[in-house]
């Protein structure tokens, strides 16, 4: 890798360890390998939002041009978000697409992502699902993008309606992610649900 | 919205001029001293006395500055660093911190007074890719040497204008060409006789031209 990008993830990193959001645990960086080609990011979910109290993981992969070019960002943790793949976690934001600068650092992306996590941008979707289900019916939304926290990133607060559904669907020999996807995306609804798992 | 862009800078870049006015004119050289402790510390990297050095770091690398250029935003970089930004975007030149419009020639260059070399940092570092330009070909400027303007001949200086330097190419393949066909061949008859005919059609257009 090109000097110049190393010298600068490794200031990067230990920016972002000693800054004041890492003291209060919102944001956080760990090596993957020694090489600082490849990082763990971790946010924290903003209060006030369905991800508040969870905490998300993401694969941080930087380029032999950075940061002349963004680092290649995507939630590992699944997330039930409009401008987040709930499938593969790739994320659809302007900073790490054509609007990136080279002044950004790690800390500025964590930062970024933690709010966009706050501010959803359901006319620029990532996952046409989930936007409409934003648009359309925010409050299952709000509930959905909860319970998948709860399911996925730590957050103790569950929902026992929507936990028994997908139980039942187990029940049936669906596995339980394949069962929260289709019940997030038929908007909890048990027939459609089944009806587009076994069609 | 640029009115926005340039608040930013100007807060951000009130720092360091507050810092060095307060310095004084007077305690110069305790200022250039500390300055150069500071250059030391950045080197290091450590970090233990990033709050004053941060001031004079480059925006891209993270690093004191060098060969320093700063834009009309106010923000520092490292000349080659914001070269290779600028190369990497060419059609959508901003700046790397506020997003401003920036472009090579509206940045300054900061020469310390320490440094020895005082060469614009512009023209020292990556230098630029000289333009590709090729000269047009030279056949319109020669018909006019054979005093041929009477107008009605346009066409005519076309189809001058290509003959000679017909001929003349054949006679370069033949004096220079890398494989002159060996005499005897097919190719060495053909040639010759090609040769021939094109020689006496120049003789019979130059007679033409001349009683003409």
């Amino acid at each position: 890798m090109a000097n110049i990008a190393i010298q600068r993830i490794k200031r990067e990193f230990k920016e972002v360890i000693k800054s004041d959001e890492a003291q209060k645990c919102a944001i956080n960086v760990e090596l993957v390998g020694d090489d600082y080609r490849e990082l763990r990011g971790e946010i924290a979910g903003p209060p006030d939002t369905p991800y508040e109290g969870a905490t998300f993981h993401l694969e941080i992969k930087v380029p032999e041009t950075y940061p002349f070019n963004p680092p290649k960002v995507k939630f590992v943790t699944k997330i039930w978000h409009p401008n987040i793949s709930s499938v593969t976690g790739a994320i659809c934001l302007d900073i790490l697409k054509d609007q990136w600068a080279a002044a950004m650092t790690l800390r500025t992306v964590l930062l970024s992502l933690q709010a966009l996590l706050a501010a959803a941008e359901p006319d620029d979707p990532q996952d046409a699902v989930v936007a409409r289900q934003f648009k359309e019916n925010h409050a299952l939304f709000l509930q959905t993008a909860q319970y998948w926290s709860h399911v996925h990133a730590g957050v103790p607060k569950g929902n026992s309606e929507f936990s028994n559904k997908v139980r039942c669907l187990m029940d049936m020999g669906v596995g339980e992610h394949q069962a929260l996807v289709a019940l997030s995306s038929c908007n909890w609804d048990m027939d459609r649900a089944i009806e587009q798992l076994f069609s | 919205m640029s009115s926005e862009h340039q608040n930013l800078p100007v807060s951000a870049s009130l720092r360091s001029p507050a810092r060095m006015a307060t310095a004084g004119p007077s305690s110069t050289s305790d200022s250039r001293s500390e300055s150069s402790n500071n250059a030391s510390g950045g080197a290091e990297g450590n970090g233990e006395d990033a709050t004053d050095n941060s001031n004079f770091e480059c925006n891209i690398c993270l690093d004191t500055a060098k060969d320093a250029v700063i834009s009309m935003c106010g923000h520092l970089f490292c000349w080659p660093c914001l070269h290779q930004w600028l190369e990497t975007r060419p059609n959508n030149q901003t700046c790397p911190v506020c997003k401003a419009a920036i472009s090579r020639e509206k940045v300054i260059p900061l020469y310390g007074r320490g440094s020895g070399n005082q060469q614009d940092p512009r023209d020292k570092l990556p230098p630029r890719p000289p333009g590709q330009r090729t000269e047009p070909e030279p056949h319109n400027g020669f018909m006019p040497g054979f005093g041929f303007g009477d107008g009605g001949g346009f066409q005519f200086h076309f189809g001058i204008g290509a003959f000679p330097f017909g001929i003349f190419t054949t006679f370069n393949n033949w004096g220079a060409g890398a494989v002159p066909p060996a005499p005897g061949t097919q190719q060495y008859q053909e040639e010759r006789f090609l040769s021939q005919v094109l020689m006496a059609m120049a003789l019979l257009f130059l007679l033409w031209l001349i009683l003409v």
